[in-house]
Protein backbone atom coordinates (compact mmCIF):
# COMPACT_ATOMS: atom_id res chain seq x y z
CA UNK A 1 0.00 0.00 0.00
CA UNK A 2 1.23 3.55 -0.65
CA UNK A 3 2.72 5.29 1.86
CA UNK A 4 1.55 8.33 1.75
CA UNK A 5 -2.31 8.14 0.34
CA UNK A 6 -4.19 5.61 -0.97
CA UNK A 7 -7.62 6.28 -2.77
CA UNK A 8 -9.85 3.40 -3.06
CA UNK A 9 -13.66 3.62 -5.02
CA UNK A 10 -16.84 2.20 -3.58
CA UNK A 11 -20.04 2.00 -5.00
CA UNK A 12 -20.91 4.95 -2.07
CA UNK A 13 -17.84 7.13 -2.36
CA UNK A 14 -14.56 7.31 -2.03
CA UNK A 15 -12.15 6.67 0.65
CA UNK A 16 -9.11 8.15 0.69
CA UNK A 17 -6.47 6.78 3.66
CA UNK A 18 -3.80 8.87 4.54
CA UNK A 19 -0.30 6.99 5.51
CA UNK A 20 1.93 8.04 7.43
CA UNK A 21 4.31 10.61 5.54
CA UNK A 22 4.58 14.42 6.56
CA UNK A 23 1.70 16.18 5.85
CA UNK A 24 3.13 18.66 3.09
CA UNK A 25 4.10 15.46 1.24
CA UNK A 26 0.71 13.76 1.96
CA UNK A 27 -0.80 16.77 0.11
CA UNK A 28 1.69 17.34 -2.33
CA UNK A 29 0.51 13.39 -3.70
CA UNK A 30 -3.29 13.71 -2.81
CA UNK A 31 -3.03 16.92 -5.46
CA UNK A 32 -0.73 14.69 -8.28
CA UNK A 33 -3.37 12.14 -7.83
CA UNK A 34 -6.66 14.26 -8.21
CA UNK A 35 -5.41 15.97 -11.27
CA UNK A 36 -4.63 12.66 -13.20
CA UNK A 37 -7.77 11.37 -11.85
CA UNK A 38 -9.96 14.19 -10.08
CA UNK A 39 -12.75 14.26 -13.57
CA UNK A 40 -13.71 10.62 -12.41
CA UNK A 41 -14.56 12.10 -9.06
CA UNK A 42 -16.01 15.18 -9.35
CA UNK A 43 -18.67 15.60 -7.38
CA UNK A 44 -18.20 12.96 -4.60
CA UNK A 45 -18.43 12.28 -1.27
CA UNK A 46 -15.32 11.24 0.44
CA UNK A 47 -14.21 9.58 4.02
CA UNK A 48 -10.90 10.12 5.05
CA UNK A 49 -9.42 7.50 7.00
CA UNK A 50 -6.67 9.41 8.87
CA UNK A 51 -6.08 6.33 11.10
CA UNK A 52 -3.89 6.64 14.45
CA UNK A 53 -1.95 9.76 13.31
CA UNK A 54 -2.55 13.24 14.84
CA UNK A 55 -4.17 15.84 12.28
CA UNK A 56 -4.67 19.44 12.87
CA UNK A 57 -7.44 21.06 11.81
CA UNK A 58 -5.09 23.35 9.64
CA UNK A 59 -4.30 19.69 7.57
CA UNK A 60 -7.95 19.19 7.50
CA UNK A 61 -8.86 22.07 6.22
CA UNK A 62 -6.48 21.98 3.89
CA UNK A 63 -7.37 18.61 2.03
CA UNK A 64 -10.95 19.76 2.48
CA UNK A 65 -9.54 22.61 -0.08
CA UNK A 66 -8.14 20.73 -1.73
CA UNK A 67 -10.72 18.05 -2.96
CA UNK A 68 -12.93 21.25 -3.04
CA UNK A 69 -10.90 22.28 -6.05
CA UNK A 70 -12.38 19.30 -7.88
CA UNK A 71 -15.91 19.19 -6.44
CA UNK A 72 -15.36 16.82 -4.22
CA UNK A 73 -16.86 16.84 -0.44
CA UNK A 74 -15.26 15.94 2.54
CA UNK A 75 -18.08 14.61 4.73
CA UNK A 76 -16.60 12.06 7.25
CA UNK A 77 -13.22 11.56 8.53
CA UNK A 78 -11.86 8.23 10.76
CA UNK A 79 -9.50 8.66 13.19
CA UNK A 80 -8.64 6.52 16.17
CA UNK A 81 -6.38 10.16 17.39
CA UNK A 82 -8.16 12.28 19.99
CA UNK A 83 -6.63 15.93 18.19
CA UNK A 84 -7.64 14.28 15.02
CA UNK A 85 -11.23 13.66 16.48
CA UNK A 86 -11.11 17.45 17.54
CA UNK A 87 -9.91 18.88 14.12
CA UNK A 88 -12.55 16.94 13.13
CA UNK A 89 -15.67 18.36 15.05
CA UNK A 90 -14.30 21.87 14.45
CA UNK A 91 -14.82 21.42 10.92
CA UNK A 92 -18.56 20.09 11.13
CA UNK A 93 -17.53 17.07 9.98
CA UNK A 94 -18.93 14.08 10.35
CA UNK A 95 -16.90 11.75 12.49
CA UNK A 96 -16.19 8.05 13.24
CA UNK A 97 -13.98 7.24 15.70
CA UNK A 98 -13.25 3.06 15.74
CA UNK A 99 -13.89 3.08 19.55
CA UNK A 100 -17.24 4.26 19.14
CA UNK A 101 -18.38 3.59 15.58
CA UNK A 102 -21.95 4.90 15.71
CA UNK A 103 -20.31 8.51 16.52
CA UNK A 104 -22.49 10.94 15.20
CA UNK A 105 -21.13 13.76 17.49
CA UNK A 106 -20.86 16.32 14.57
CA UNK A 107 -24.11 17.62 13.11
CA UNK A 108 -24.14 16.07 9.31
CA UNK A 109 -24.33 18.48 6.59
CA UNK A 110 -27.24 16.58 5.30
CA UNK A 111 -28.58 12.72 6.17
CA UNK A 112 -26.56 10.64 4.19
CA UNK A 113 -25.90 6.75 3.63
CA UNK A 114 -22.38 7.05 2.80
CA UNK A 115 -19.27 4.55 3.11
CA UNK A 116 -18.25 5.60 6.91
CA UNK A 117 -19.74 3.00 8.69
CA UNK A 118 -20.86 0.47 6.16
CA UNK A 119 -24.00 0.15 7.97
CA UNK A 120 -26.07 -2.68 6.32
CA UNK A 121 -28.92 -1.84 4.47
CA UNK A 122 -28.38 1.83 4.44
CA UNK A 123 -28.79 1.72 0.90
CA UNK A 124 -26.44 3.35 -1.64
CA UNK A 125 -26.87 6.86 -3.33
CA UNK A 126 -28.15 7.01 -6.53
CA UNK A 127 -29.42 9.19 -9.13
CA UNK A 128 -32.98 8.75 -11.41
CA UNK A 129 -32.88 10.59 -14.45
CA UNK A 130 -35.65 10.80 -16.06
CA UNK A 131 -34.99 12.09 -19.77
CA UNK A 132 -33.41 11.42 -22.62
CA UNK A 133 -29.88 12.38 -23.01
CA UNK A 134 -28.85 13.27 -25.97
CA UNK A 135 -25.03 14.28 -28.11
CA UNK A 136 -22.62 16.23 -25.90
CA UNK A 137 -24.85 15.68 -22.69
CA UNK A 138 -22.75 13.87 -19.53
CA UNK A 139 -24.72 12.64 -16.74
CA UNK A 140 -21.77 11.98 -13.63
CA UNK A 141 -22.74 10.77 -9.98
CA UNK A 142 -20.23 8.91 -7.91
CA UNK A 143 -23.24 6.54 -6.97
CA UNK A 144 -25.78 4.56 -9.14
CA UNK A 145 -27.44 6.06 -12.17
CA UNK A 146 -30.72 5.08 -13.48
CA UNK A 147 -31.84 6.66 -16.67
CA UNK A 148 -35.40 6.38 -17.95
CA UNK A 149 -35.16 7.13 -21.26
CA UNK A 150 -32.57 6.93 -24.66
CA UNK A 151 -28.82 7.57 -24.36
CA UNK A 152 -28.17 8.89 -27.84
CA UNK A 153 -24.87 8.29 -29.41
CA UNK A 154 -22.21 10.96 -28.36
CA UNK A 155 -23.76 10.89 -24.87
CA UNK A 156 -21.98 10.24 -21.82
CA UNK A 157 -22.65 8.42 -18.24
CA UNK A 158 -20.25 8.30 -15.68
CA UNK A 159 -21.13 6.34 -12.16
CA UNK A 160 -19.29 5.30 -9.34
CA UNK A 161 -21.52 2.51 -9.27
CA UNK A 162 -24.33 1.34 -11.63
CA UNK A 163 -25.76 2.27 -14.56
CA UNK A 164 -28.88 1.22 -15.38
CA UNK A 165 -30.72 2.38 -18.45
CA UNK A 166 -34.40 1.47 -19.24
CA UNK A 167 -34.24 2.73 -22.62
CA UNK A 168 -31.88 2.34 -25.30
CA UNK A 169 -28.08 3.26 -24.63
CA UNK A 170 -26.16 4.13 -27.22
CA UNK A 171 -23.82 6.46 -26.19
CA UNK A 172 -20.90 5.91 -23.77
CA UNK A 173 -21.37 4.61 -20.32
CA UNK A 174 -18.94 4.03 -17.42
CA UNK A 175 -19.78 2.05 -14.41
CA UNK A 176 -17.57 1.69 -11.54
CA UNK A 177 -15.83 4.50 -12.61
CA UNK A 178 -13.38 4.92 -9.14
CA UNK A 179 -12.29 1.83 -9.91
CA UNK A 180 -14.81 -0.69 -8.87
CA UNK A 181 -14.80 -3.57 -11.56
CA UNK A 182 -18.00 -5.36 -9.69
CA UNK A 183 -20.36 -2.44 -11.25
CA UNK A 184 -22.65 -3.69 -14.24
CA UNK A 185 -24.15 -1.72 -16.24
CA UNK A 186 -27.72 -2.82 -18.10
CA UNK A 187 -30.02 -1.24 -20.93
CA UNK A 188 -33.09 -2.53 -22.84
CA UNK A 189 -30.98 -2.13 -25.66
CA UNK A 190 -27.51 -2.41 -25.04
CA UNK A 191 -25.45 -0.76 -28.36
CA UNK A 192 -22.95 1.57 -26.76
CA UNK A 193 -20.36 3.17 -28.38
CA UNK A 194 -17.78 2.26 -25.52
CA UNK A 195 -18.26 0.52 -22.43
CA UNK A 196 -16.51 0.94 -19.47
CA UNK A 197 -16.61 -1.36 -16.21
CA UNK A 198 -13.69 -0.20 -13.82
CA UNK A 199 -10.46 0.31 -15.51
CA UNK A 200 -11.86 -2.53 -18.53
CA UNK A 201 -12.71 -0.79 -21.75
CA UNK A 202 -14.84 -2.23 -24.48
CA UNK A 203 -16.00 -1.66 -27.99
CA UNK A 204 -18.41 -3.15 -29.85
CA UNK A 205 -17.00 -5.31 -32.71
CA UNK A 206 -16.65 -3.93 -35.74
CA UNK A 207 -19.20 -3.96 -38.72
CA UNK A 208 -22.97 -4.39 -37.92
CA UNK A 209 -23.80 -6.16 -34.77
CA UNK A 210 -27.22 -7.39 -35.03
CA UNK A 211 -29.27 -5.97 -32.48
CA UNK A 212 -30.62 -8.30 -29.83
CA UNK A 213 -34.71 -7.78 -29.27
CA UNK A 214 -34.09 -8.09 -25.46
CA UNK A 215 -32.42 -6.01 -23.02
CA UNK A 216 -28.87 -6.78 -22.03
CA UNK A 217 -26.39 -6.62 -19.02
CA UNK A 218 -22.69 -6.10 -19.08
CA UNK A 219 -20.49 -7.17 -15.89
CA UNK A 220 -16.62 -7.96 -15.92
CA UNK A 221 -15.40 -11.52 -15.61
CA UNK A 222 -12.05 -12.76 -15.82
CA UNK A 223 -10.51 -8.79 -16.65
CA UNK A 224 -12.99 -9.15 -19.25
CA UNK A 225 -16.21 -7.39 -20.12
CA UNK A 226 -19.19 -9.74 -20.82
CA UNK A 227 -22.58 -9.20 -21.89
CA UNK A 228 -25.86 -11.45 -21.08
CA UNK A 229 -29.40 -11.81 -21.57
CA UNK A 230 -30.61 -9.41 -18.96
CA UNK A 231 -33.77 -11.47 -17.55
CA UNK A 232 -32.76 -12.50 -14.00
CA UNK A 233 -30.40 -11.34 -11.52
CA UNK A 234 -27.11 -10.28 -12.72
CA UNK A 235 -24.35 -12.38 -11.47
CA UNK A 236 -22.81 -10.24 -7.93
CA UNK A 237 -25.87 -8.33 -7.15
CA UNK B 1 -47.12 40.93 -29.44
CA UNK B 2 -45.76 41.02 -32.80
CA UNK B 3 -44.46 38.13 -35.06
CA UNK B 4 -42.96 34.71 -34.35
CA UNK B 5 -39.07 34.36 -34.27
CA UNK B 6 -38.07 31.26 -35.96
CA UNK B 7 -34.49 30.68 -35.86
CA UNK B 8 -32.58 28.25 -38.46
CA UNK B 9 -29.93 26.08 -37.22
CA UNK B 10 -28.20 22.69 -37.56
CA UNK B 11 -24.67 22.60 -35.56
CA UNK B 12 -23.06 21.21 -38.47
CA UNK B 13 -22.13 23.28 -41.98
CA UNK B 14 -23.27 22.92 -45.34
CA UNK B 15 -26.11 20.96 -44.58
CA UNK B 16 -28.60 23.79 -46.35
CA UNK B 17 -29.50 26.00 -43.92
CA UNK B 18 -29.20 29.22 -45.74
CA UNK B 19 -31.22 27.42 -48.21
CA UNK B 20 -33.97 26.39 -46.01
CA UNK B 21 -33.97 29.98 -45.02
CA UNK B 22 -34.30 31.29 -48.28
CA UNK B 23 -37.13 28.81 -49.75
CA UNK B 24 -39.14 28.69 -46.23
CA UNK B 25 -38.74 33.03 -46.82
CA UNK B 26 -40.60 32.47 -49.94
CA UNK B 27 -43.21 30.09 -49.46
CA UNK B 28 -44.44 31.82 -46.17
CA UNK B 29 -44.41 35.56 -48.11
CA UNK B 30 -46.42 33.16 -50.86
CA UNK B 31 -49.13 31.82 -48.17
CA UNK B 32 -49.28 35.75 -47.64
CA UNK B 33 -47.54 36.95 -44.39
CA UNK B 34 -45.29 39.52 -43.68
CA UNK B 35 -41.85 37.93 -43.56
CA UNK B 36 -38.01 39.30 -42.60
CA UNK B 37 -35.14 36.70 -43.40
CA UNK B 38 -32.01 38.11 -41.08
CA UNK B 39 -28.71 36.37 -42.10
CA UNK B 40 -26.68 36.56 -38.89
CA UNK B 41 -23.77 34.64 -40.14
CA UNK B 42 -21.97 37.63 -39.73
CA UNK B 43 -18.42 37.55 -41.50
CA UNK B 44 -19.97 34.66 -44.05
CA UNK B 45 -22.63 36.35 -45.78
CA UNK B 46 -24.53 34.06 -48.33
CA UNK B 47 -28.50 34.30 -47.83
CA UNK B 48 -27.95 37.37 -50.12
CA UNK B 49 -26.82 35.75 -52.55
CA UNK B 50 -28.98 32.50 -52.28
CA UNK B 51 -31.94 35.22 -52.69
CA UNK B 52 -30.18 37.37 -55.27
CA UNK B 53 -29.88 40.37 -53.70
CA UNK B 54 -26.28 40.82 -53.53
CA UNK B 55 -25.77 44.01 -55.61
CA UNK B 56 -28.36 45.87 -54.00
CA UNK B 57 -27.14 45.89 -49.66
CA UNK B 58 -25.99 49.13 -48.30
CA UNK B 59 -26.55 48.58 -44.70
CA UNK B 60 -26.31 45.50 -42.83
CA UNK B 61 -27.29 43.90 -39.38
CA UNK B 62 -24.01 45.63 -37.75
CA UNK B 63 -25.05 49.16 -39.34
CA UNK B 64 -28.56 48.99 -37.59
CA UNK B 65 -27.27 47.60 -34.41
CA UNK B 66 -24.48 49.75 -34.20
CA UNK B 67 -27.43 52.59 -35.02
CA UNK B 68 -25.68 54.20 -38.30
CA UNK B 69 -29.00 53.37 -40.39
CA UNK B 70 -32.50 53.03 -39.26
CA UNK B 71 -34.33 49.58 -39.87
CA UNK B 72 -36.36 50.81 -43.46
CA UNK B 73 -33.24 51.45 -44.68
CA UNK B 74 -31.42 48.12 -43.87
CA UNK B 75 -34.36 46.15 -45.01
CA UNK B 76 -34.08 44.85 -48.36
CA UNK B 77 -37.21 43.84 -50.48
CA UNK B 78 -36.94 40.84 -52.33
CA UNK B 79 -37.45 40.93 -56.35
CA UNK B 80 -40.47 38.88 -56.66
CA UNK B 81 -42.41 38.71 -53.36
CA UNK B 82 -43.39 42.42 -51.65
CA UNK B 83 -43.73 41.38 -48.09
CA UNK B 84 -40.66 39.74 -48.16
CA UNK B 85 -37.73 41.46 -47.36
CA UNK B 86 -33.73 40.45 -45.89
CA UNK B 87 -31.73 42.07 -43.43
CA UNK B 88 -28.44 41.08 -44.42
CA UNK B 89 -25.15 39.88 -42.13
CA UNK B 90 -22.07 41.87 -42.56
CA UNK B 91 -19.20 40.93 -44.32
CA UNK B 92 -16.14 42.61 -43.20
CA UNK B 93 -16.92 41.89 -39.59
CA UNK B 94 -16.93 39.02 -37.32
CA UNK B 95 -19.48 37.80 -35.25
CA UNK B 96 -18.38 39.73 -31.90
CA UNK B 97 -19.56 42.59 -33.77
CA UNK B 98 -23.07 41.82 -32.04
CA UNK B 99 -24.19 40.42 -29.01
CA UNK B 100 -27.15 38.13 -27.98
CA UNK B 101 -28.47 41.36 -26.12
CA UNK B 102 -28.66 43.40 -29.41
CA UNK B 103 -30.37 40.68 -31.39
CA UNK B 104 -33.02 40.72 -28.84
CA UNK B 105 -33.28 44.19 -29.03
CA UNK B 106 -33.41 44.05 -32.65
CA UNK B 107 -36.18 41.41 -32.96
CA UNK B 108 -38.18 43.64 -30.55
CA UNK B 109 -38.39 45.98 -33.39
CA UNK B 110 -38.65 43.41 -36.25
CA UNK B 111 -41.48 41.88 -34.57
CA UNK B 112 -43.42 44.95 -35.06
CA UNK B 113 -42.90 45.40 -38.65
CA UNK B 114 -44.09 41.42 -39.81
CA UNK B 115 -45.65 38.37 -39.24
CA UNK B 116 -42.19 35.87 -39.09
CA UNK B 117 -39.15 36.96 -38.33
CA UNK B 118 -36.76 33.68 -40.02
CA UNK B 119 -33.31 33.64 -38.58
CA UNK B 120 -30.46 31.99 -40.09
CA UNK B 121 -27.94 30.75 -38.14
CA UNK B 122 -24.45 29.99 -38.95
CA UNK B 123 -22.63 26.60 -37.94
CA UNK B 124 -21.38 25.83 -34.57
CA UNK B 125 -22.46 26.58 -30.97
CA UNK B 126 -20.24 29.49 -30.45
CA UNK B 127 -21.12 33.30 -30.61
CA UNK B 128 -22.81 33.34 -33.99
CA UNK B 129 -25.19 30.68 -32.77
CA UNK B 130 -25.96 32.37 -29.72
CA UNK B 131 -27.02 35.31 -31.34
CA UNK B 132 -29.26 33.87 -33.91
CA UNK B 133 -30.90 31.42 -30.85
CA UNK B 134 -30.81 34.09 -27.82
CA UNK B 135 -34.29 36.33 -29.78
CA UNK B 136 -35.89 32.81 -31.01
CA UNK B 137 -38.53 31.00 -29.42
CA UNK B 138 -39.16 28.92 -32.12
CA UNK B 139 -36.77 26.60 -34.13
CA UNK B 140 -36.33 24.75 -36.91
CA UNK B 141 -33.03 22.12 -37.19
CA UNK B 142 -31.76 20.96 -40.07
CA UNK B 143 -30.13 18.01 -41.13
CA UNK B 144 -28.94 15.69 -43.89
CA UNK B 145 -28.80 12.01 -43.69
CA UNK B 146 -25.09 11.88 -43.00
CA UNK B 147 -24.51 10.64 -39.09
CA UNK B 148 -22.67 13.53 -38.49
CA UNK B 149 -24.96 15.77 -39.20
CA UNK B 150 -27.38 14.12 -37.27
CA UNK B 151 -25.49 13.87 -34.13
CA UNK B 152 -24.81 17.64 -34.29
CA UNK B 153 -28.62 18.36 -34.59
CA UNK B 154 -28.81 16.06 -31.49
CA UNK B 155 -26.17 18.29 -29.58
CA UNK B 156 -28.42 21.71 -30.42
CA UNK B 157 -31.57 20.41 -29.90
CA UNK B 158 -30.01 19.09 -26.17
CA UNK B 159 -28.42 22.29 -25.84
CA UNK B 160 -32.07 24.23 -26.91
CA UNK B 161 -33.81 21.43 -24.40
CA UNK B 162 -32.02 22.82 -21.81
CA UNK B 163 -32.43 25.97 -22.30
CA UNK B 164 -36.03 25.13 -21.96
CA UNK B 165 -37.09 25.02 -25.35
CA UNK B 166 -39.65 22.88 -26.72
CA UNK B 167 -40.81 24.60 -29.99
CA UNK B 168 -38.25 22.35 -32.29
CA UNK B 169 -39.31 20.82 -35.59
CA UNK B 170 -36.73 18.95 -38.03
CA UNK B 171 -35.88 19.59 -41.60
CA UNK B 172 -34.29 16.36 -43.58
CA UNK B 173 -32.20 17.61 -46.49
CA UNK B 174 -30.94 16.10 -49.34
CA UNK B 175 -32.61 12.60 -49.16
CA UNK B 176 -31.85 10.54 -51.75
CA UNK B 177 -34.67 7.79 -51.84
CA UNK B 178 -32.94 5.47 -53.83
CA UNK B 179 -29.86 5.05 -51.23
CA UNK B 180 -32.42 4.71 -48.13
CA UNK B 181 -34.31 2.50 -50.66
CA UNK B 182 -30.78 0.06 -50.85
CA UNK B 183 -30.19 0.59 -46.74
CA UNK B 184 -27.22 2.51 -47.99
CA UNK B 185 -28.34 5.53 -46.06
CA UNK B 186 -30.64 6.45 -43.02
CA UNK B 187 -33.95 6.67 -43.55
CA UNK B 188 -35.99 9.61 -42.65
CA UNK B 189 -38.13 7.63 -39.83
CA UNK B 190 -34.71 6.64 -38.30
CA UNK B 191 -33.74 9.94 -38.19
CA UNK B 192 -36.80 11.10 -36.85
CA UNK B 193 -36.64 7.94 -34.56
CA UNK B 194 -33.04 9.29 -33.38
CA UNK B 195 -33.50 12.61 -32.65
CA UNK B 196 -37.01 12.37 -31.53
CA UNK B 197 -38.50 16.05 -32.53
CA UNK B 198 -41.16 16.74 -34.82
CA UNK B 199 -40.77 16.48 -38.61
CA UNK B 200 -41.39 19.40 -40.44
CA UNK B 201 -40.51 18.33 -43.53
CA UNK B 202 -37.78 16.26 -46.16
CA UNK B 203 -36.26 17.78 -49.20
CA UNK B 204 -35.06 15.18 -51.64
CA UNK B 205 -31.63 15.72 -53.11
CA UNK B 206 -31.65 18.07 -56.25
CA UNK B 207 -29.27 19.50 -58.73
CA UNK B 208 -31.73 22.44 -59.35
CA UNK B 209 -31.48 23.64 -55.94
CA UNK B 210 -27.43 23.92 -56.60
CA UNK B 211 -28.27 25.53 -59.87
CA UNK B 212 -30.92 28.04 -58.14
CA UNK B 213 -28.99 28.78 -55.41
CA UNK B 214 -26.28 29.85 -57.66
CA UNK B 215 -28.80 31.98 -59.75
CA UNK B 216 -30.18 33.65 -57.22
CA UNK B 217 -33.49 32.16 -57.85
CA UNK B 218 -34.88 29.92 -54.79
CA UNK B 219 -36.16 26.95 -55.65
CA UNK B 220 -39.52 27.76 -54.31
CA UNK B 221 -40.21 29.94 -57.20
CA UNK B 222 -40.36 26.40 -59.13
CA UNK B 223 -43.76 25.29 -57.17
CA UNK B 224 -43.54 22.50 -60.08
CA UNK B 225 -40.07 20.88 -59.08
CA UNK B 226 -40.57 17.87 -56.01
CA UNK B 227 -38.03 20.40 -53.92
CA UNK B 228 -39.90 23.46 -54.25
CA UNK B 229 -43.28 21.88 -53.56
CA UNK B 230 -41.79 20.55 -50.34
CA UNK B 231 -40.91 24.17 -48.93
CA UNK B 232 -44.56 25.42 -49.55
CA UNK B 233 -45.99 21.98 -47.51
CA UNK B 234 -43.45 23.15 -45.12
CA UNK B 235 -44.70 25.89 -44.93
CA UNK B 236 -48.15 25.44 -44.29
CA UNK B 237 -47.30 22.92 -41.71
CA UNK B 238 -46.09 26.36 -40.07
CA UNK B 239 -48.43 28.15 -40.28
CA UNK B 240 -50.89 25.42 -38.59
CA UNK B 241 -52.31 23.37 -41.43
CA UNK B 242 -52.36 19.82 -41.35
CA UNK B 243 -50.02 18.41 -44.42
CA UNK B 244 -49.48 14.97 -44.72
CA UNK B 245 -45.65 14.44 -45.56
CA UNK B 246 -45.40 11.99 -48.28
CA UNK B 247 -43.12 9.00 -48.07
CA UNK B 248 -39.56 9.76 -50.22
CA UNK B 249 -39.96 6.99 -52.18
CA UNK B 250 -43.64 8.28 -52.97
CA UNK B 251 -41.91 10.96 -55.11
CA UNK B 252 -40.41 8.51 -57.50
CA UNK B 253 -41.62 8.83 -60.64
CA UNK B 254 -45.09 6.92 -61.17
CA UNK B 255 -47.09 6.73 -64.49
CA UNK B 256 -49.44 8.89 -62.95
CA UNK B 257 -47.33 11.80 -61.23
CA UNK B 258 -47.58 14.38 -63.61
CA UNK B 259 -51.28 14.21 -63.27
CA UNK B 260 -50.96 14.81 -59.79
CA UNK B 261 -48.77 17.05 -60.03
CA UNK B 262 -51.25 18.87 -62.26
CA UNK B 263 -53.97 18.84 -59.90
CA UNK B 264 -51.69 20.31 -56.18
Amino acid sequence: MNKMVAIRGTREGLTIALGSSAMPEILQELARHLQAQGAFFRGGMVALEVGERPVSADDLAAIQKLLGEYDMTLRTVLAADKASQEAALALGLRLVSPAAPEAEAAPPAAPTALAAGSAPFEGVRGILVRRRIRSGQVVRHTGHIVVIGDVHAGAEIVAGGDIVVWGRLFGTAHAGAAGDENAIVCALELAPLQLRIGHVVARPAEGERQRPQYPEVAYVRDGLIVIDKWDRTPRGV
Amino acid sequence: MGARVITITSGKGGVGKTTTTANLGVALARQGKRVIIVDSDIGLRNLDVVMGLQNRIVYDIVDLVEGRCRLRQALIRDRVMPELYLLPAAQSRDKTAISPTDMLRLCDQLRAECDIVLIDSPAGIERGFRNAVAPAEEFILVTTPDQTAVQDVDRVVGILEAEGHRALRLVINRVRPALVKRNESLSPQEIVEMLAIELLGIVPEAEEIIVSNGRGTPIAYNEQSPAGRAYHQMARRLLGEAVPIPPVEAQKRSPWAWLRRRSS
